[in-house]
């Protein structure tokens, strides 16, 4: 038991700057990213699902099955390998990733977008209608503003899970925390110390963000 | 003002092949400065008519003629229209995420009938009519039920419409704050609005409409004067259905 402990203050008084510079902000990166471009494709796939256009419908719904009902480390492979041969300029791995994690996430947060505004009540979009609002303006003023009160709660979930998937992206070497792990796991040895290190940092990243967003919430609530 | 001719509507049932006939060809003339209450069994398609009036609910076939307009027409804008028609909920549907003054406010602004001051001017003598003039600044969440359901009447009324639909304006209330609601559409009606109300209050029927018509099974069954349709029915099913009704 002490051995381990005190393997694990050799690792970070050596190795720290791995871990928590290295690997924590190229996890803030990815998780940025995918968060942020994940949310403008998340409004637009709910936008083209909620247009009458039906075969823009059927084709976000089958999009949006696809990336559900498969594992996102084969979306991360299938990211890796293609984005590169698609896109016209030098990509990095790290871009490709990002890429492949974007869509993933674009795709559960159109979900909750959609589930967002569906849950607000009919009555409301009625009222406003009766009142001889047009579609748009109803949306703009009387659905959206009541949408994104559910909506955020469960975007700050989304986020958490994505500072946890990032972790797949490892297996390409991009350099977040998971990959951090591997890098001094390689020159080490040390497997359970270097894991429980790991293991640390992503649970103080997420359960910081969780209590931040907590706060958050709370003065949403406040407001009403 | 308001004229039907042959509506029909029919509700997909989920899990069902056949779908359900709500509307069965119901014909009827709405005139100017009339009231006009309708009463009648659940599902009989009261509600369905009214919301049909200003087009939230699309009929199937027939025609509404709003003010000489056909209303059904896809190629004129309904939201004009909508706008001289107020619309009155049974569970209100007051907006609860802004203030009693945005509440009456944004409509008239955003359909630029009125100017932001403007629309605040008339909002508040709205208000006073209504005893609210205290909430102004409250957000709904703080209103009782019907307090709330006053200020969807105002809501409406603030768009200065020529007519005013109420469907079922009392039957989510309390019982005890139905007659405050019951007191201004009263006073409404009585400064000469058009109104249709469809209600189970069959008192209140009788003492303010002009004419009440009875919808069973998607046809308007009946139709008359209050004494009329109170006192002497002639349709079995309106003899039935008021002998069950307490008032």
């Amino acid at each position: 038991m002490t051995e381990y402990f005190s393997n694990i203050v050799m690792i970070l008084s050596k190795y720290w700057k791995v871990f928590l510079v290295t690997g924590v902000k190229n996890t803030l990166i990815l998780a940025l990213i995918t968060v942020f471009f994940g949310a403008l494709l998340g409004v637009l796939i709910c936008l083209g699902r909620m247009s009458r256009f039906k075969p823009l419908n059927w084709f976000l719904i089958a999009v949006v099955e696809i990336i559900r009902g498969t594992p996102m480390l084969l979306q991360l492979y299938i990211g890796y390998f293609i984005v590169p041969k698609i896109l016209p300029f030098n990509v990095t791995d790290f871009m490709a990733v990002a890429v492949a994690l974007c869509i993933n996430s674009g795709c559960y947060q159109s979900e909750v977008f959609r589930s967002g505004i569906q849950a607000v009540d009919r009555g409301q979009t009625e009222a406003a209608r009766s009142l001889g609002l047009s579609a748009r303006q109803t949306m703009g003023r009387i659905v959206l503003p009541q949408a994104i009160k559910n909506i955020l709660p469960a975007l700050g979930n989304e986020f958490i899970m994505i500072i946890k998937d990032t972790s797949l992206a490892s297996t390409f070497f991009v350099g977040e925390v998971m990959t951090s792990y591997l890098v001094v796991k390689g020159t080490t040895f040390l497997t359970m110390e270097c894991l429980m290190i790991t293991g640390a940092i992503y649970f103080v990243l997420c359960f910081l963000l969780s209590k931040l967003l907590g706060g958050f919430e709370r003065r949403l609530k406040a407001h009403d | 003002m308001i004229k039907t001719v042959d509506l029909h509507k029919s509700f997909k049932v989920a899990d069902k092949k056949e779908s359900l006939h709500v509307l069965k060809g119901v014909t009827e003339h709405i005139k100017k400065g009339e009231v006009v209450s309708i009463i009648g069994p659940s599902g009989g398609g009261k509600s369905t008519f009214l919301r049909c009036l200003n087009m939230l609910e699309i009929p199937d076939s027939g025609h509404i003629y709003f003010e000489g307009v056909d209303i059904t027409d896809k190629k004129i804008d309904i939201n004009q229209h909508r706008q001289k028609m107020g619309m009155v909920f049974q569970h209100f549907n007051v907006f609860p995420h802004l203030s009693v003054m945005e509440n009456i406010t944004l409509a008239p602004v955003l359909t630029k009938k009125k100017t932001q001051a403007e629309a605040e001017e008339a909002a508040k003598a709205l208000l006073e009519r209504v005893g609210l003039l205290d909430k102004a600044a409250e957000h709904p969440g703080r209103l009782s039920g019907g307090q709330k359901q006053r200020l969807a009447i105002v809501r409406a009324l603030a768009m200065e419409p020529d007519v005013m639909l109420f469907d079922e304006p009392t039957s989510a209330l309390d019982p005890e704050m139905v007659g405050e609601v019951l007191d201004v559409i009263k006073r409404l009606v009585e400064s000469g609005m058009t109104s249709v109300i469809v209600t189970h209050e069959m008192g209140f029927a009788k003492e303010v409409s002009d004419r009440v018509l009875f919808m069973d099974d998607g046809i308007i069954a009946e139709s008359g004067t209050p004494s009329e349709v109170f006192n002497t029915p002639q349709n079995p099913r309106t003899k039935e259905f008021l002998s069950k009704v307490l008032y």
